[in-house]
């Protein structure tokens, strides 16, 4: 079903990228960029992630000019077991967290989740937050680098980061309108190599869904914009839209293609992770809506929701995708 | 000089197999190393893979068919010596020395080195 909002608005937010974003054609869009090395003066990975995602909530309440207790809720998710950068980085926050796992669909899910409460008047500001890690990522659901395996070219590469985005009840540029719930899909598909496909099928119901439900054409939007699809789950979607007859050739983008350069870096089919959604909508999309170059948008966040030993026994993978209208008010 | 060529030609058709078969399917580089030691050991079987050894020379043994032709030859040597009990002691008995550098190798190496990138 698909929600109406009617005084959810975004305030700001706060972007943290890493080494590959820093190449990427976003590179200058980005609050802050840690490229040193992915440790950023930590022992590991997974705390080198929590430090992403701690640093961009304390930075982004930083740059709004509030405190902690502006803040009604924190919602923030990740990839790594039991969200734990989430979980360990809200250790020291002294606001009330609410965590939440959508796989790459995480952001939207917290967004879904948020507007909600802002419209029902029961919280006046809250962060929505996710961070996702390359290594990490690759350790919990794919290949370590200690593998040293090569990899498929229908694979995608996890973005590595932390977007937190602060969304308020006081008017501002960009409300979000609307926001419709996916519901879970499986295509049948096997291969976690092969993100793109799995999804696509979960963008398509959500996609068309929304649109039935508030009796919009898909040309409403200025920008449809798919989470993580890549290059393959990209064409997948348009095909799937095209016998739907909804018609995705002028408007329609996936993040994964707009963060890296696919043609100059070594990224296989595209970005992926949660943060690849939330670092292009933060630190780029919103922006160009500001400045006035989109005036509706639809971001569709997929997310393969799988657990890792399902897969070894041999399940196929079941995805989910949220869709979030924003627009600009005149 | 033809041994040269011969190992070229052999170890490039054996990668590119399992390039093929990594590309085409959904078979892990997991997968694929344990068939190809199974591969080798088959070979072993009227001496095949000795007469790849004989022409191609480093070219049949540095890839990972060799694994599993050594193993059978170690298991049959000591075999002949001992009968079946010799299977089992054997097995390893050629390839302990590979075994024993690659665990020995990537302790020290964890020790030293942490992954980057």
């Amino acid at each position: 079903m698909t929600v109406k909002f009617n005084n959810v608005y975004v305030s700001d937010s706060y972007t943290i990228a890493s080494v590959y974003e820093k190449d990427g054609p976003l590179s200058s869009c980005f609050d802050k960029v840690y490229d040193k090395d992915l440790y950023y003066g930590e022992d590991t990975f997974e705390v080198a992630e929590e430090k992403l995602l701690f640093d961009s909530i304390k930075k982004l309440i930083t740059k709004t000019n509030l405190v902690n207790k502006d803040i009604d809720y924190v919602i923030s998710g990740d990839l790594q077991n039991q969200i734990s950068a989430s979980d360990y980085a809200m250790r020291n926050i002294d606001i009330p967290f609410l965590g939440v796992y959508g796989a790459c669909s995480t952001f939207g899910l917290g967004l879904l989740i948020g507007s909600n409460f802002i419209d029902g008047k029961k919280a006046n500001n809250l962060i929505v937050s996710t961070s996702s890690h390359n290594m990490v990522a690759e350790r919990q659901f794919r290949n370590p680098t200690e593998y040293g395996a090569p990899k498929k070219k229908t694979t995608t590469w996890t973005a590595t980061g932390a977007a937190s985005i602060l969304i308020t009840n006081k008017k501002g540029k960009i409300r979000i309108t609307s926001a419709t719930a996916g519901i879970v899909q499986d295509a049948g598909i096997t291969d976690v190599n092969n993100m793109g496909a799995v999804m696509a099928i979960a963008a398509a119901d959500t996609i068309r869904r929304h649109l039935n439900d508030l009796k919009i054409d898909a040309s409403y939007y200025d920008l449809i914009l798919t989470g993580d699809l890549g290059i393959y789950g990209k064409k997948i979607l348009i095909d799937y839209m095209n016998e739907l007859e909804i018609d995705l050739s002028k408007n329609y983008e996936d993040c994964g293609l707009i963060l890296y350069d696919i043609n100059k870096q070594n990224v296989y089919s595209g970005a992926s992770g949660p943060v690849c959604s939330a670092l292009v909508l933060c630190s780029h999309i919103l922006k160009e809506m500001e400045k006035g170059k989109y005036k509706r948008v639809l971001f569709v966040p997929t997310g393969a929701i799988f657990s890792p030993t399902r897969v070894f026994q041999k399940s196929s993978i079941p995805s989910i995708a949220h869709a979030i209208s924003f627009e600009v008010v005149i | 000089m033809e041994t040269y060529i011969y190992a070229f030609l052999f170890c490039g058709f054996v990668c590119m197999v399992s390039q093929l078969i990594l590309d085409n399917t959904k078979l892990t580089p997991g997968h694929v190393t344990s068939l190809f030691v199974i591969i080798g050991a088959f070979l072993d079987i009227f001496g095949i893979y000795d007469k790849i050894v004989l022409y191609c020379g480093a070219g049949a043994i540095i890839p990972i068919t060799s694994f599993g032709h050594l193993l059978i030859h170690g298991a049959m040597d000591v075999a002949t010596e001992n009968g079946v009990m010799g299977l089992a002691l054997g097995i390893f008995d050629l390839t302990s020395a590979g075994i024993s550098v690659a665990v020995c190798m990537a302790f020290f190496l964890a020790l030293m080195f942490k992954p980057k990138h």
